[in-house]
């Protein structure tokens, strides 16, 4: 048996012996099923009928004069049910467990963004779904919470380690390693052992066709340059993948700067980190020389992980993406700027985008185009950044 | 694990203490049970070498399926050390041959699903799991996961282990004396001799 999964050196299978005939399956369930008319029937008809699809690419007209440069679109998959990407994988996910014939889903979410997609998804697809979440993040989105149990999924509180992403993914792993004969761990993002990241991938390309088409209708040709955010990084892996092959096409995933680079308090893996093994794949981490995984830190809770998917991985050392951190600060800012000038308040994660995205486009210079992937919508963030600003 | 880095832990301090115990006359052999990334972050050779120099027998890696530890089965082997396996109820035939196959000092069974932890008694997948490596390989077969009182033992060794693995029964006695380390000790040591006595006599049989 040779190791698969992997991209370039990054990526892989290093999973417990109790987890690798449960991916296995997975594997084999899904290979088949990603080429089962039925399934991929069913799956378009969900994506349009339920979850919006296709979400606009909307061209920002007064951002554009406030960049002073190359024309910016943004892929608008906050107008996507659910207001974030997450949906796409969620749904593709959920219907992967129900023709495995998995009746029970477990998932994990940092921000809640994942978590509600999923017990959506699970909701309506007639699943349990128990969600994992860290026990400071419940405190820092506790609307969320709500709404998962609203959609009728149990929400299971980790009060372990740092009590963040990181932890909640750990204890869906161990429920996983109990459960897999009927439960389907429903992961959130391009992280994780191998299928993982080729599933989430591949459920999220979505994005990436539906903007290749919109942005030739629109403009008649391919854009100068994609930027998004990256956490894990599914929504930038989303829309960057079918480009990849696209040479002209400049890609940009823009990490969580958080207090700045040289604070320590980030979560920019790509940027800062080194090649180690975190939640089943070879990555690169965020950690310290005896592999100890470091404390992370952002402003936008869906960016706060402290490793990113494999395939990113690959994808910066390769150089046909480039990564840059954007702090917390400038994300703000940006934040501010879009609701102001286009009526959108956008995601804090997807700030972080818009806030390279300005400064590039006013790089570009005139007649060229930038696409954003506007990942998600900012309301879930109001709450936050009305009392970091002390509004009551 | 939180407790231990805390209280200023190193990996690299696992190699000063299995220096100790030789030194001190322990003789048993000593396998260390880690995750991969700090073997890969010390640099896997490194690792291995150091585990060696210092009196180490063996690895159990417990996030590395053979799929992946290539890098590593090359530098246990040169640094004459073993790789521990494990294998699990889920496990398919196939694997479990693949496995076996691969598996050095000794296999680790695991005795059911989920994570390490005491518990009442042992699942029955321990016993159909057990019948299924004893068949297969003259590799001594070590129950773990939920093995933590002498009657586990006798019952293990019953179904055809050739012994146990035991690990958070011992933290959690531990954990229940942090103030008063001898204390602590004494109690490991008396649940300890518990342990092997009925191991001993279970084998005599």
């Amino acid at each position: 048996m040779s190791s698969r999964g992997y991209f370039g050196r990054f990526g892989g299978f290093y999973v417990p012996e109790i987890l690798v005939t449960a991916l296995n399956e997975l594997e084999a369930g899904y290979e088949r099923l990603r080429k089962d008319e039925e399934f991929k029937a069913q799956l378009n008809a969900l994506l349009s009928t339920y979850a919006g699809r296709p979400t606009p690419l909307y061209e920002c007209h007064r951002l554009t004069d406030v960049g002073g440069g190359a024309r910016i679109f943004l892929k608008r998959e906050d107008l996507a049910h659910t207001g974030s990407h997450k949906i796409n994988n969620a749904l593709g996910q959920a219907l992967l467990a129900k023709h495995m014939g998995k009746g029970r889903v477990i998932a994990e979410t940092g921000a809640g963004q994942h978590g509600v997609a999923a017990a959506t998804a699970c909701a309506l697809l007639d699943l349990d779904c128990e969600v994992y979440m860290g026990e400071v993040d419940v405190h820092r989105q506790r609307l969320n919470c709500f709404r998962m149990e609203l959609l009728g999924a149990k929400v299971n509180v980790v009060k372990s380690g740092s009590r963040t992403l990181k932890d909640a993914i750990n204890e869906a792993m161990r429920d996983y390693a109990s459960t897999s004969d009927h439960t389907h761990y429903l992961i959130g993002s391009v992280v994780g052992p191998h299928p993982y990241p080729v599933i989430v991938r591949d459920f999220q390309a979505v994005i990436g066709r539906e903007a290749r088409e919109q942005i030739l209708a629109a403009t008649g040709r391919l854009p100068d340059a994609l930027v998004a955010c990256v956490g894990g990084g599914s929504n930038s892996i989303g829309l960057f993948h079918p480009f990849v092959d696209d040479e002209s096409v400049a890609m940009y995933g823009i990490e969580a700067g958080g207090n700045g680079i040289g604070s320590g308090k980030h979560s920019a893996s790509v940027v800062a980190g080194t090649e180690g093994v975190l939640h089943g794949s070879r990555t690169l981490v965020l950690q310290d020389l005896d592999g100890q995984i470091a404390e992370t830190h952002s402003v936008a809770a869906g960016l706060d992980y402290p490793a990113v998917g494999p395939e990113h991985a690959h994808l910066g050392k390769s150089g046909r993406v480039k990564y840059f951190a954007v702090t917390d600060a400038e994300a703000l800012s940006a934040f501010r700027l879009l609701s102001e000038t286009e009526g959108i308040i956008p995601a804090l994660e997807s700030a972080h985008a818009l806030h390279f995205a300005l400064a590039l486009a006013k790089e570009l210079g005139e007649n060229r185009t930038v696409v954003i992937n506007l990942s998600g919508r900012g309301d879930k963030d109001v709450a936050q950044v009305a009392e970091m600003e002390g509004v009551r | 694990m939180n407790r231990s880095l805390s209280a200023g832990f190193k990996v690299v301090k696992v190699f000063d203490l299995i220096d100790t115990m030789r030194m001190r006359g322990i003789k048993v052999p000593i396998v260390l049970m880690t995750y991969f990334n700090p073997v890969l972050q010390a640099g896997v050779d490194r690792f291995c070498r150091e585990l060696s120099e210092a009196g180490g027998d063996g690895m159990l890696v417990v996030d590395l399926p053979p799929e992946e530890s290539s890098e590593l089965d090359k530098a246990v082997s040169s640094n004459g050390l073993d790789v521990i396996r494990l294998v699990a109820p889920s496990t398919t035939d196939d694997r479990l041959d693949f496995l076996l196959s691969k598996s050095a000092g000794f296999v680790y069974v695991v005795s059911a699903a989920g994570t390490t932890g005491a518990k009442d008694k042992l699942p029955k997948s321990a016993e159909r799991l057990l019948a299924r490596v004893v068949s297969r390989s003259d590799v001594p077969a070590l129950l773990g996961f939920g093995v933590s009182e002498p009657a586990h033992v006798r019952k293990a060794l019953s179904m055809g282990a050739s012994g146990v693995v035991e690990g958070s029964k011992l933290i959690s006695i531990y954990a229940e004396s942090l103030d008063d380390r001898t204390e602590a000790l004494r109690r490991i040591e008396q649940h300890a001799a518990a342990m092997k006595s009925a191991c001993m006599n279970a084998r005599a049989r």
